[in-house]
């Protein structure tokens, strides 16, 4: 199968994050390149808990992680470089988990179907109890956001991308991301209050 | 300029954002040197987005990551 590459100067020239990478060049160009294999290693767990976030099913977080690079693969090499290739990435992830949320009718989060410690790194028993308290909240907590809240929350905060890549991922204006996170982490800090002290 | 309670609240966005002005930067610093409430404020929530990046940050599990790879065609030399 071919491999779609983008150009890695492209990619330094709309990622302001150093993103690490190894470039490699491509034999008839000579031009540095960045493949799917390399957006995949960097971005796949970022999509996976965003639909995981969105969507509240691991097989269904996984099979938009799938459907995304599928994606990818397909239009990297038209991508033009007209923005942040985290944003460009994250968009079709995100499209990809609110049309299988649409296709299986928007059935609300079930907060205690959210544990997934498994796709945690656990170190022992006493920590695996502990997290699983801890964890448990936090899915049973983020779960009660509504998805605009969650998913904005989860882009900017959880994935760290910025203010204005968030905006472009939702297609909304950076005013309606930052009244988002807002609420997200207000309503976050007074369902989590006993752990911020 | 002095800053109210209510005014670092409507501020909040950009000050987690960092592009708050010079002005306003060191009128929210000047409240929350004071303002006992407001720190904590702000400190719990700073500490929603620390607690979600240490342990709300999900792992594709390896089973999956394989297959995926696998499908995408990525294990190909």
């Amino acid at each position: 199968m071919t491999i779609a590459i983008l150009r890695a100067d492209v990619w330094l020239r709309t990622s302001p994050r150093a993103v690490p990478f190894d470039a490699m060049d491509n034999p008839v160009t000579k031009t540095p390149t960045v493949s799917v294999a390399l957006l995949f290693d960097q971005f796949a767990d970022g999509v996976y808990t965003l639909g995981y976030r969105i969507l509240g099913d691991r097989h269904l977080a996984e099979d938009v992680v799938q459907e995304t690079f599928i994606k990818v693969m397909r239009s990297l090499d038209t991508y033009r470089g007209d923005g942040p290739i985290a944003a460009w990435l994250y968009r079709i992830g995100y499209r990809e988990a609110i049309t299988v949320s649409r296709r299986r009718r928007e059935t609300p989060l079930a907060p205690d179907e959210m544990l997934e410690t498994g796709d945690r790194p656990i170190t022992s028993v006493e920590d695996a109890v502990l997290a699983s308290e801890l964890t448990r909240r936090l899915d049973a907590a983020i779960a009660r956001l509504a998805e605009p809240l969650r998913s904005a929350f989860v882009l900017r905060d959880i994935e760290q991308l910025s203010t204005a890549e968030v905006a472009q991922t939702l297609d909304v204006s950076e005013s309606a991301v930052k009244m988002r996170l807002a609420r997200a982490r207000q309503a976050l800090r007074v369902d989590l209050k006993e752990y911020l002290a | 300029m002095i800053m109210a309670c209510d005014q670092l609240d409507t501020l909040l966005p950009e000050f987690f954002d960092g592009t708050l002005t010079a002005e306003q930067e060191a009128a929210a610093a000047d409240h929350l040197a004071t303002c006992t409430d407001c720190r904590t404020v702000v400190s719990e929530l700073e500490g929603v987005g620390s607690l979600y990046r240490t342990h709300g940050r999900l792992k594709l599990p390896n089973d999956a990551r394989e297959r995926i790879r696998e499908a995408l065609g990525l294990n190909e030399s």
